[in-house]
């Protein structure tokens, strides 16, 4: 247990001093197997089995089947940005609700949950909505921290609502179902759209200057707003209704595995790309190459945490914990409120791979000894991550919010945010107090066709 | 204990493999050395086929392995995975490792690692969501069916093959992504069968039986003292444990029936007299193919299967 | 200097539309594996193996060019300071240097694992190809990516105006 404490805060320094995460991961997870399996750090013996343990890990992961889904979903967000998606969504949501007051930001929110269904980065969702969502905010002079508040917060939206790469990796690092984890953030996703919209009807309630409503759209421009988002609609239903199972009417059974419906989803985007004239074969270089460029240094990451993680396995971390809790009989349930609370402690400083990377290995076999459901840790875990993104000083919506926009400070960002953070503190309580909400849709799973 | 070996497996922690038959192999350890020689169990640190390359290096000391994850690299082993065979798991293991003995150790396939135990699973049967009551109806299907034999004898009915980790089995068939599965009974348990496919055909005797083996670091039992290594290598490794793993897996299996057979809307076909006789004949043309291609490994085939017969009837 | 680095620079066009053309078939074969097996009842048998395989060449190919840019995912935490000391450019020198210095354990242990699946004959399961052509080629990417971290950082301590790029 002293060395994987050792080795815990070993890789805080080096990720601290800037090294990348898969080689600080990777470096003290390697040579912590070593001293595990030698007589110390730099036996020959402990060095060779950890070599081999690093060398499988590396060809493995890099073949895992699973992770496939990685590049294809990114792929379906990237091309769906070419076809010039996030714009309509963006409109359409606007003709219904900016004639509210603040519904200027409110469209922005519901037109950030509406990415997030077909993008699984939520910096990606941020900064795609930021360019598109800013804009139409300013020229309602609509405050700066309003405005920048709702896409930074409506963006954390875009890993927890399906796809989602966070919920792919933590499923990948427990060996939980990925179509079930996908399926458990659609609640608790609409829940979020539905909380920052009262965050930001709470703001301009405090500050009615911050919002002014914005024009009313007659029924004309709302059904022909919607009329061009039927894309969008169209893959996000393709993909989660073909994971839940909904196409499967004999003797044409459409139902996917994530990998599947990753491939469909980014085949569907590409061909809406295409027809739509967004895409030519330079601009298509483009994005697989962004694609392949993301997709590398996620499995690069995935690498070294596998590697971190097995030391930590073999240091018998987990177990001690176990050890310690069932010792001190401590209720179940306050564990789960001490994990929470490092979790957002944690959150102020992390990014929110870095985190889950760091922590699953250690929380998941605590968590799930004593009796909690792994989806619905999935999806605490993401929800967690989701508000480490708003939290200051260290928060990454925010900074991109900062990149795009660049004349507004973090601060008054940050400032914005207050309220929205405050929903999703309300949120995280909903979801721990009453799993129900997580677990609802993937226990009813695969069992529509029958 | 004076010494703590640390075992790598792979299976679902709930599944036999982990829940029964490691602890089994500890407590023969233990009992064999005064408990002296200990182990414990670490679960995911690689994928089935980084197995052995893992014990080779001494990453883990000890590790079971699947043959079919590893194709081109086991053949022999394939000789005691044909269909036709008559016996329980148990017979079947302490034939395996008596036929290895004789004849299979000369192809050295497992060659870097110490061989402990040679076991099989029962016999695999066809779990479908959807009722299979003849074996023309396996036509067409897709199934999830390991390779090796196993892959042999779906080709030979006309199945599809879909290739998945037994772990991804549950989601391959909730998703309907496959039609159904070839794995012994135990998995209608171990791996929750009986939710995604409710329905069972049976064929006496299975479509194959899966061969695994338990493998040892080399060097981790050169380190022990020669007292140790003797008990072990007379109370443990070889044939008794063979035999014990092989109980085992007839103990699941018999608990997987249970289960089927206690689950409303779970449903056992067996074979009719004449789909019996058709799949026999589809056994021959396996076993005809199977032993020329262990003849290619240097070995006498035909001896060793005729071997493996007799000691499963003699028990 | 310069125009090595420029060199650098065009040649790694060559790995990424490697990287591409991976990617594009995997999302084609995916489609049509799912098309094929739902519609036609006949699925891709070998979909999954050659799905690994593409994965494979699609990281590995682009691997040399995000570790030498700053592609590598790593916490920015303490870029303020650094820079405050006017020690970023030497802290980018280390850490390429050792990132770069660290791989050669690895890629050597892929190459004899590689070798190992050589000499037992391992191959896939329905095309039946062999195992260690996938082993060599990451081996392979990931030396390329040490060395080119490692001319990164030697770079940085040498001429760092030729890397001027990286800092867009
Ligand atoms: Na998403
Ligand atoms: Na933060």
């Amino acid at each position: 247990m002293t060395a994987a404490l050792i080795g815990f805060a070993l890789v805080l320094v080096l990720v601290l001093l800037r090294l990348p995460i898969v080689f600080a991961m990777g470096l003290v997870g390697t040579l912590g197997f070593a001293y595990e399996r030698g007589d110390s750090i730099f036996s020959e013996r402990g060095l060779k089995a950890a070599m081999s343990m690093v060398g499988r890990q590396i060809t493995d992961t890099a073949q895992d089947y699973g992770l496939s889904v990685i590049p294809l979903f990114i792929l379906m967000g990237l091309f769906v940005n070419k076809g010039g998606l996030a714009r309509e969504l963006y409109a359409v949501s606007n003709a219904f609700l900016g004639h509210f007051k603040g519904g200027i930001a409110m469209a922005t929110v519901a037109a950030c949950g509406g990415f997030s269904a077909i993008c699984g980065s939520s910096l990606a969702t941020a900064a795609t909505m930021s360019k598109v969502a800013m804009p139409e905010m300013r020229r309602y002079r609509y405050s700066d921290e309003l405005s920048t508040a709702s896409i930074a917060a409506g963006g954390t939206l875009g890993i927890l609502i399906p796809p989602s790469v966070i919920l792919v990796i933590y499923g990948l690092l427990t060996e939980t179902s990925i179509g079930k984890l996908f399926v458990a953030g659609i609640i608790p996703g609409v829940l979020g759209i539905l909380l920052y919209l009262f965050a930001v009807r709470w703001t301009v309630w405090r500050n009615p200057e911050s919002g002014p409503a914005g024009e009313k759209h007659g029924w004309g421009e709302r059904l022909s707003a919607l009329r061009s988002v039927w894309a969008v609609l169209l893959l996000f239903f393709l993909v989660i209704g073909g994971l839940y199972g909904a196409f499967d009417f004999h003797p044409l059974n459409l139902t996917f595995s994530p990998t599947e419906a990753a491939g469909m989803g980014a085949m569907g985007a590409f061909l809406i790309a295409l027809s739509r004239g967004g895409l030519s074969l330079s601009s298509t270089f483009e994005v697989l190459k962004e694609t392949t460029y993301t997709a590398a240094a996620l499995f690069s990451v995935v690498i070294g945490a596998q590697i971190f993680s097995n030391f930590i396995n073999l240091a018998g971390l987990p177990e001690a914990l176990i050890a310690l809790v069932t010792a001190y009989d401590v209720e179940p349930f306050v564990v789960i409120l001490m994990i929470l609370g490092i979790y957002i402690i944690l959150g102020c400083v992390f990014e929110s791979l870095s985190m889950l990377l760091l922590t699953v290995p250690i929380f998941f076999p605590l968590v799930t000894s004593l009796g909690y459901d792994p989806i619905w840790f999935g999806i605490v875990v993401v929800v967690v991550t989701e508000i480490s993104l708003i939290t200051p000083p260290v928060g990454l919506n925010v900074f991109i919010l900062k990149g795009v926009v660049g004349d507004v400070s973090t601060g008054t960002i940050f400032k914005g945010v207050t309220p929205f953070w405050i929903a999703d503190i309300f949120r995280l309580a909903l979801i721990v107090l009453i799993p129900w909400l997580v677990l609802v849709l993937p226990e009813h799973m695969g069992a529509m066709g029958h | 204990a004076d010494y703590t070996l640390t075992i790598s497996s792979w299976a679902p922690p709930t599944h036999g493999i982990n829940a029964k038959m490691w602890p089994k192999f500890v407590e023969m350890v233990e009992e064999a050395t005064d408990g002296q020689v200990t182990a414990e169990l670490k679960l995911g640190i690689a994928p089935p086929p980084a197995q052995m390359d893992l014990i080779m290096d001494g990453a883990a000391d000890a590790s079971i392995i699947f043959h079919g994850y590893q194709p081109g690299r086991f053949v022999t082993t394939k000789l005691i995975e044909l269909p036709g065979f008559e016996g329980s798991a148990e017979a079947a293991s302490v034939a395996y490792w008596r036929a290895y003995e004789k004849y299979l150790k000369e192809a050295d396939e497992h060659r870097g690692v110490k061989v402990i135990a040679l076991h099989t699973h029962g016999p695999a049967q066809l779990h479908t969501s959807n009722a299979v009551t003849s074996l023309d109806e396996v036509s067409g299907l897709k199934v999830r069916i390991p390779g090796g034999v196993g892959g042999d004898v779906g080709t030979a009915l006309g199945a599809t093959g879909i290739q998945v980790p037994a772990p991804k089995v549950y989601e391959t068939l909730a998703s309907k992504a496959a039609d159904g599965v070839v794995m012994p009974f135990e998995s209608r348990k171990g791996f929750k069968l009986t939710e995604v496919a409710q329905n069972v055909y049976e064929v006496p005797g299975g479509l194959y039986r899966g061969s695994f083996a338990f493998i040892m670091n080399e060097d981790t039992f050169a380190d022990l003292p020669a007292d140790l290594q003797q008990a072990l290598e007379e109370n443990v490794f070889g044939e008794p444990l063979s035999r014990e793993i092989g109980k085992i897996w007839d103990e699941i299996d018999t608990i997987g029936r249970e289960e089927t057979e206690g689950t409303e809307g779970n449903a056992i076909n067996t074979a009719s007299a004449e789909d019996l006789e058709k799949f026999n004949a589809i056994a021959v043309d396996v076993r005809t193919k199977v032993i020329e291609e262990v003849n290619g490994a240097g070995i006498d085939a035909q001896a060793a299967y005729d071997m493996i017969v007799q000691e499963m009837a003699a028990q | 200097m310069q125009s090595l680095v420029t060199l650098a620079r065009r040649i790694s066009v060559f790995p990424t539309l490697l990287a591409c053309v991976a990617l594009f078939i995997l999302m084609v074969m995916t489609f049509c594996d799912v098309i094929l097996r739902s519609v036609f009842n006949a699925p891709i048998e070998a979909a999954t193996e050659l799905t690994r395989i593409l994965m494979a060449i699609l990281v590995f190919s682009v691997l040399p060019m995000i570790s030498a840019g700053k592609g590598q995912i790593a916490v920015d935490l303490t870029d303020g300071v650094f820079s405050r000391l006017r020690l970023s450019r030497a802290r980018d020198a280390v850490v390429y240097l050792i990132s770069g210095i660290i791989l050669f354990w690895p890629i050597q242990r892929v190459w004899v694992l590689a070798e190992r699946a050589r000499d037992y004959g391992d191959v896939t399961e329905y095309l039946a190809i062999p195992v260690f052509y996938v082993g060599w080629f990451i081996a392979a990417s990931t030396a390329i990516t040490a060395v080119a971290m490692i001319v990164t950082g030697l770079l940085y301590i040498f001429a760092p105006h030729t890397l001027s790029e990286h800092h867009q």
